[in-house]
């Protein structure tokens, strides 16, 4: 499904992010990739999502090359990947219904299909009672609950979490990883990005070690050793 | 396409009234840049009064010989009056060129006196010529010097007038290339002003749309609510610049008057307020939608 091949990224001049990284994804799979702060997690996700070129290599998605995608066609491979960040990211100025509706709204679903779909997903997520807020005034959770019902609004094949509890209490973030975990049960495809060994060594799946942008380890079932 | 339309005109209006500050910022800027353009219009419009008001004082007066007799005149009257150039002649008789003197200086007896002691008119006929425009008078002042005038004409008085006359072509038409450049020159400032402020504006939106592409908006979503946003600013500035200058006209239409010899800013503005208003909205909606898109596309590069 994703596979990454050879793959460097190197920032102008000297920095390198990512050093020949070759590793695939299958359909359906929940990868946990870890490695500490600058090991190049986020630089794997941002050349996932085709916010940044590669260096050399290829990275290629349902057989296909990203870097073929032409730009007009870039928001609709968009939407086949959730997203959801430490910084959740959502739209300031829109309430929680709002910013999941977003996702369907460019999508082009109709009023009826927002209508029916928001709240079964808030429900989903637990927020039901919280649509009408607006960001500001949630909770760390309950923000990042609302960015992965926006993630899993556009009905993706595959869901990123890029360090989703790194705002979070021990809690909540139990609360967001048991939420994913119900999610690549329903059959989405997970890549969880975090440096958080209690979440790894719980979880139990399949584990990316990067290291100074290097894979170092790649195991099923694998545990947080660094 | 009806849907898409739709969400982008909503997502628009919420995010104008949602904005608060800067969109409020924008209008007010877009108010000055308005209302600024439009009192040029005014301007120019009070100049080509006062302009009017000058060329309609400015004359020649042809003198004739105290033999010409009113048939000559009147001949010549009509010759002068064939030219294209000419715009009125009048004739003005010994008569009553004797009784505009005795009005004119009718608090003053030694000068009546002086007259009756005379004993006859001392005044000459003439032909008051009005040019359609102060550069004309050159051509017909050719026509009245020209031989076959030479006996009947006594004096002409446009020496006397002729530096007036000079002076105020040039100075029509300097006001009038003047006025243009300064007129453009206030434009541009204005319109760069209004472009910086949706420019900031759009700024401070940056992360949200960095989050739009990240979910997975296409471009024409992300800009479309900022066009939609654009021409409610433009339409609001129009409206209220409009309303302002109405209010202005209204209570500064004595003051400006008296200063302009009659020119009536009120009646003036009303007369036009059609095609004025058309003006000032054409000219906001187009400023916020061209300063919207020239700034938002930097934020849309994939």
């Amino acid at each position: 499904m994703i596979l990454f091949e050879n793959i460097s990224k190197i920032y102008k001049p000297d920095t390198v992010a990512l050093k020949n990284v070759s590793f695939q994804i299958n359909p359906n799979e929940f990868v946990s990739i870890v490695g500490k702060s600058g090991a190049g997690k986020t630089t794997l996700i941002k050349l996932l999502l085709r916010e940044e070129p590669p260096t050399t290599g290829r990275i290629v998605y349902a057989g296909k090359n990203i870097a073929e995608i032409k730009n007009k066609d870039l928001p609709l491979f968009r939407q086949k990947i959730g997203c959801v960040f430490q910084d959740y990211r959502l739209l300031p100025h829109k309430t929680v219904f709002e910013n999941v509706a977003y996702a369907m709204e460019l999508m082009g679903a109709t009023d009826d299909e927002i209508l029916s779909d928001v709240p079964r997903l808030l429900e989903i997520v637990g927020l039901e009672d919280r649509a009408k807020h607006f960001p500001l005034g949630l909770s760390g959770g309950e923000k990042q609950r609302t960015a992965i019902a926006r993630a899993l609004a556009v009905r993706p094949e595959v869901i990123i979490a890029d360090e989703p509890t790194g705002n979070l209490d021990p809690y909540h973030t139990r609360d967001i990883i048991k939420l994913l975990e119900k999610i690549y049960e329903l059959g989405t495809t997970v890549i969880l990005s975090t440096h958080d060994k209690v979440i790894i060594n719980s979880l139990g799946r399949r584990v990316i070690t990067l290291d100074n942008g290097e894979i170092i380890r790649d195991e099923e079932k694998g545990r947080f050793i660094l | 396409m009806f849907t898409f339309l739709r969400r982008v005109i909503r997502f628009g209006w919420h995010n104008f009234w949602r904005a608060g500050g800067l969109n409020i910022a924008t209008v007010f800027v877009l108010i000055v840049t308005l209302t600024l353009i439009t009192c040029l219009f005014i301007s120019e419009g009070a100049v080509n009064h006062i302009m009017d008001q000058i060329k309609e004082k400015i004359d020649i007066s042809v003198y004739m010989t105290p033999d010409t007799s009113d048939e000559e005149i009147e001949l010549i009257k009509n010759k002068l009056v064939a030219m294209p150039e000419v715009q009125e002649v009048k004739i003005v008789s010994k008569e009553d060129a004797m009784n505009q003197f005795r009005e004119k200086h009718q608090n003053d007896p030694v000068l009546l006196e002086s007259l009756d002691i005379v004993g006859t008119n001392p005044f000459y006929a003439s032909l008051d010529i009005k040019a359609k425009n102060p550069e004309q008078y050159a051509a017909i002042l050719e026509v009245i010097n020209s031989d076959s005038l030479k006996d009947v004409v006594y004096k002409v008085d446009y020496v006397e007038k002729k530096t007036v006359i000079e002076k105020l072509s040039g100075f029509i038409t300097n006001v009038n290339t003047g006025g243009l450049a300064l007129a453009l020159a206030l434009g541009v400032v204005a319109v760069l002003v209004a472009f910086n402020t949706i420019r900031v504006a759009i700024y401070d939106a940056s992360k949200e749309i960095s989050i739009m592409r990240l979910v997975g908006a296409s471009n024409s979503f992300i800009r479309g609510p900022f066009i939609v946003q654009g021409i409610i600013s433009g339409a609001i500035a129009a409206l209220a610049s409009f309303i302002i200058l109405l209010l202005m006209t209204y209570f500064l239409a004595p003051k400006i008057e008296s200063l302009t010899s009659g020119f009536n800013v009120f009646s003036w503005f009303i007369s036009r307020a059609f095609g004025l208003f058309f003006l000032q909205l054409v000219s906001g909606i187009a400023l916020g939608v061209i300063s919207s898109l020239i700034a938002i596309r930097k934020y849309l590069t994939a």
